[in-house]
């Protein structure tokens, strides 16, 4: 008893230690999920943000974090966040995520490998060291952050075009999935039932053909959500990362 | 009349089945080319990655050497081992088949990144060079280059993961060999090849990083 005792601490131990929570891809492009920012400041930087998008199609988000759940390095854990949240539109991969943990004291901008060129690691280092730092370490969040958002702006305008929309504008819901299979499968049983109708085997395959149209269909039908309809949010643009950018602490 | 129906029923399913495998064997056949394209492109980023960072090295040497009395053996090493990175050659556009060959790059390019780190550690003692805007702007590509690194490699691992898996799963498995499919050599998960190397670069606590 004692050593399955014994077992099961080693294994929620463990498991506690490897914990690591990737957050879901934000619905804004400020999000201040460890409220350090004046509300005012908070939607005034996510229009800047969400008109740049329109302007220039590159993605630019910010994300405040009370503290970063994982156990690895930062620079590790939030390229695999950068890249699960999308920013940045697919082929052009132009997007930059700013990540800051309060509670650890540090961030990261993570640049997305189109914008690498505009976006060098010394530059970012830069942006971080002179324009956020310093206004953090005196406690001014709006500040450091509102500095740091313009600087990044700076930096990449003119490199890509906008549309004068956003993605989140243009998401339509839509269901995809590869259908071939699906489709050829129940194009068979369609065909064996019209054939075998009548001579009593229909039971059978009426029931196999519902197994075969849930297996069809299954795997479709999933679509991100965002939610939000006409306009107005983040919604990820399908864009990737590579490790660029650079980070600091305060 | 009904028989004739039941009969030709069978033969359309069986014709249609048939045309579905041979579908099913196309197109893992195509997934296999596809899969180990995708390690090859991969490669090549890994090799890009590597590049740049050899290319920081002379920078780097140059703006360090430039400092008062700068310990030579360093910068010795540093240049010894980024000539050395240059002597393995290895095809930029496909992935090497052959695990001593890759194990060979991954000891050449370990030789550097010990090199290079502990040249920062050595930086610890000139305070001047540290602040000067140009070993910053240098520290940072280097800094960021290593990320890279580590990206492109775990991506590597990753996509010779999902080749390994399908060369060796029904149905490539029956013919996989045959067509030339062979199983791809990984990096090894050492040498930071899972996390970077952070404690290196770690200016504040240089403790942490002599001890590596």
């Amino acid at each position: 008893m004692r050593r399955l005792c014994a077992i099961l601490v080693l294994l929620f131990g463990f498991r506690l230690f490897a914990a690591e929570v990737i957050p879901p891809p934000p619905t804004a492009y400020f999000n201040d999920y460890a409220h350090v920012v004046s509300a005012g400041t908070a939607a005034q930087l996510n229009q800047t943000l969400e008109d740049f998008e329109r302007q220039s199609s590159d993605q630019i988000v910010v994300a405040v974090f009370p503290k970063m759940q994982s156990d690895s390095s930062i620079e590790d854990y939030t390229v695999r966040v950068a890249r699960s949240w999308q920013a940045g539109q697919k082929g052009k991969n132009n997007g930059a995520v700013l990540f800051v943990f309060k509670q650890e004291h540090k961030m990261f901008l993570q640049v997305g490998y189109g914008l690498e060129g505009v976006l060098p690691d010394a530059l970012c280092k830069r942006i971080i060291d002179e324009q956020i730092t310093p206004r953090f370490k005196a406690g001014d969040y709006d500040g450091g952050l509102t500095a740091g958002v313009q600087a990044v702006i700076a930096a990449t305008k003119g490199e890509y075009k906008g549309t004068g929309g956003t993605v989140a504008d243009n998401r339509t819901p839509h269901g995809s999935s590869s259908p071939f299979l699906g489709f050829g499968f129940i194009v068979l049983i369609v065909i064996i039932i019209f054939f075998a109708r009548g001579s009593g085997m229909f039971l059978p395959w009426l029931l196999l053909s519902s197994n075969g149209s849930s297996r069809g269909w299954g795997g479709g039908g999933f679509s991100s959500g965002g939610g939000f309809s006409g306009g107005g949010g983040f919604s990820g643009g399908g864009g990737s990362f590579g490790g660029g950018g650079a980070g600091g602490s305060w | 009349m009904k028989k004739l129906a039941i009969i030709l029923g069978v033969l359309v399913a069986l014709g249609l089945l048939i045309l579905i495998l041979i579908a099913v064997a196309g197109g893992s056949y195509n997934r296999l080319v596809k899969l180990s394209q995708a390690v090859d492109s991969q490669w090549a980023q890994v090799q890009n990655v590597y590049q740049r960072r050899a290319d920081l090295v002379p920078n780097l040497v140059a703006t360090v050497s430039g400092a008062a009395n700068f310990e030579k053996s360093t910068l010795t090493e540093i240049t010894a081992a980024r000539a050395s990175v240059g002597q393995v050659k290895i095809d930029p556009n496909t992935a090497p088949s052959d695990p001593a060959k890759l194990a060979a790059f991954e000891q050449a390019q370990g030789q550097l990144s010990s090199a290079l780190s502990r040249l920062l550690v050595v930086v610890e003692r000139y305070p001047d060079l540290k602040a000067t805007e140009n070993f910053r702007d240098l520290q940072a590509q280097l800094e960021g280059t290593e990320n890279r690194i580590s990206v492109e490699r775990r991506d590597f691992n990753q996509a010779v993961q999902n080749y390994n898996t399908a060369i060796k799963s029904f149905p490539a498995m029956f013919y996989a060999g045959a067509f030339g499919f062979h199983e791809k050599p990984y990096f090894a998960a050492t040498a930071g090849a899972e996390t970077p190397p952070k404690v290196q670069f770690d200016f504040n606590n240089p403790a942490a990083a002599t001890n590596h």
